[in-house]
């Protein structure tokens, strides 16, 4: 489900400690996480991970960072309102792919400096290089047992329906763009945050740490990060989702249960 | 303070759900109602996503009922043979809802369709219940006599066929209204996520011409049996139903309404209608809203999205 990510970058190992300082002749960036795995629990109110990297520069010419986190896919289904009558009534929902449930770009610029749109574009960095799109073709389609669901008939909107997703799903800190989110805490060394929000949906996530020079990607290193449901959150889940009939009559029972012993208790009052 | 809830997947305050479920019971107490009509669009309000609470709420519901056609068991206040004919249309009536419900959500129309029956049906009969309450008090006041009211039912009440026989009601009556009217309530119960108690009791007292001491129990019994039946099926069809969202409400909720209950006595019965109807108004009134005023944003995520 995970939409098709760049050309496979050069494989990228941690640099060896022992390593002699002959062979520091290439430009590169390694990169790890604090937390690769995060548990939704009952206290779960959205969660802050530090990725933290190193660039070894043997050079003097100045790099970039761009720290990219990609969630899982997740395609939306989009209404636009339209006044009909003087009622504002939904359209027809579009259904929108390759719309990642989480995305953000942290870098030491803005990503506009860093490197061409080309570039941005080819490696599919940053928002507007997002390929969300509700496929090309104008066609219906029966989806999900319901007939003429619009899959793309947007013509001149497209693009304000393409914004639209990323709006939205801004609003509600899913997708995050920051400028100065990558900080150098010493020379070679830097640091970014991940704010995971409450909503932020569970599977796995793709890290990016993409090294520019001149505008350039000279080098990346990949991370994973794996958001998961844990505990009682989960087997609830599990439970509801794996046996929903059972479920729903346990929750029935629980509540004509607290019914009976309420009025039961307050009458013996 | 927060707490993450498993199916809705947001995170929320939880004493603020134990308050809210607590004066939303206290009001039902108070007024003899379910209160389904404003917890849901509270909770949407505080960011539960709307079909989960709708789908959670109504367990809220049946534990309310439940507590109250106890209490009217005990004082030969529930006729059963009624409540049975209405819950047997009203089954039938929330398996219709809840497929409705589910293909709405599909074509993106089931905001509409909730804010069309909120403003529709309870500004109706919030009207109607201002209307007449005020009307009521003001006689009062004027020291008038409340002019005789027209005891008759509609004639076409006996025009239909299966008549059957009601001894608590007082009815002989054909079983079709009743039915017809329970599936009514169990559709509006799967959409609008309420027991339907704000339409049963007034068809009941003026259509069905029920005996006014057995209606509020019998319409209670009657939503127990359809909110439980459309729990169910929320939650086996569309896995919406929170039973931690629910269970905190509920919590809150019971007590609420143990103390609404006690206090109903000291208010009278029309002023206590008044209030009812104004807040009913209110709420249909500001549900409605949002189909006139522009939205700030044009666009929306329908929700439903395919797994």
């Amino acid at each position: 489900m995970i939409q098709a990510l760049p050309p496979p970058p050069p494989a990228v190992e941690a640099p060896a400690p022992e390593r002699s300082a002959a062979t520091q002749g290439e430009l590169r960036v390694a990169a790890a996480l604090t937390d690769a795995r995060v548990s939704v629990d009952s206290s779960f109110s959205g969660a802050s991970i530090v990725l933290y990297g190193a660039v070894f520069n043997p050079g003097d010419e100045p790099t970039d960072v761009v720290v990219v986190v990609r969630g899982p896919d997740a395609p939306v289904r989009l209404v636009k309102k339209t006044r009909n009558m003087g009622v504002w009534l939904n359209s027809r929902p579009v259904v929108f792919e390759g719309a990642p449930g989480f995305y953000m770009t942290a870098s030491t610029r803005p990503l506009g400096d860093i490197a061409d749109f080309g570039d941005l574009r080819r490696l599919g960095v940053g928002l507007d290089h997002l390929r969300i799109n509700a496929p090309e073709e104008s066609r219906t389609v029966t989806r999900y047992g319901v007939r003429d669901v619009v899959i793309s008939r947007l013509g001149e909107d497209y693009l304000d329906w393409r914004r639209a997703v990323i709006r939205l799903r801004e609003g509600a800190a899913l997708y995050n763009t920051d400028p100065e989110g990558v900080r150098f805490v010493d020379r070679g060394l830097f640091r970014a945050e991940i704010e995971l929000p409450a909503v932020a949906p569970t599977g796995q996530y793709f890290a990016e740490v993409w090294l520019f020079q001149d505008g350039d990607p000279v080098s990346v290193s990949n991370l994973t990060l794996t958001v998961e449901k844990v505990g009682i959150e989960r087997d609830i889940f599990e439970f509801a989702h794996n046996r929903p009939w059972t479920y729903g009559i346990l929750c029935v029972l629980l509540a004509a249960f607290t019914g009976w012993g309420a009025s039961r208790i307050f009458r013996r009052e | 303070m927060d707490i993450y809830l498993p199916i809705a997947e947001v995170s929320v305050n939880w004493p603020l759900l134990v308050l809210l479920g607590a004066t939303v019971g206290f009001v039902s107490g108070l007024f003899g109602i379910g209160g389904g009509f404003l917890m849901a669009p509270i909770l949407i309000f505080l960011g539960i996503p709307p079909a989960v609470a709708v789908a959670s709420q109504a367990s809220h519901v049946v534990a309310s009922s439940t507590s109250g056609v106890i209490s009217y068991t005990s004082q030969k206040a529930v006729d059963y043979r009624i409540g049975g004919v209405m819950a047997l249309g009203g089954v039938l009536g929330a398996l219709l809802g809840v497929e409705l419900f589910r293909y709405l959500r599909l074509l993106g129309q089931a905001d509409l369709a909730v804010a069309l029956s909120y403003l529709l049906f309870l500004g109706a009969i919030g009207t109607l219940m201002l209307y007449e309450s005020l009307g009521q008090i003001l006689r009062r006041i004027r020291g008038e006599v409340t002019p005789h009211k027209d005891r008759r039912r509609p004639l076409w009440l006996y025009g239909l066929p299966l008549r059957m026989r009601f001894p608590r009601s007082g009815l002989y009556i054909s079983a079709i209204p009743p039915f017809a009217l329970g599936s009514f309530a169990g559709v509006l119960s799967a959409i609008m996520g309420v027991g339907g108690g704000f339409i049963l009791v007034p068809a009941m007292l003026y259509v069905l011409r029920m005996k006014a001491s057995v209606v509020v129990g019998t319409s209670l019994f009657q939503i127990i049996i359809v909110t439980a039946m459309t729990t169910i099926l929320q939650a086996g069809r569309n896995q919406t139903v929170d039973i931690v969202l629910s269970t905190i409400l509920l919590l809150g909720g019971v007590v609420g309404a143990q103390y609404g209950a006690r206090w109903s006595g000291r208010f009278r019965a029309e002023e206590l209608r008044a209030v009812l109807g104004l807040i009913v108004l209110l709420v249909g009134i500001q549900m409605g809203l949002e189909l006139f005023v522009r939205p700030s944003d044009l666009f929306g995520f329908a929700p439903g999205v395919a797994e």
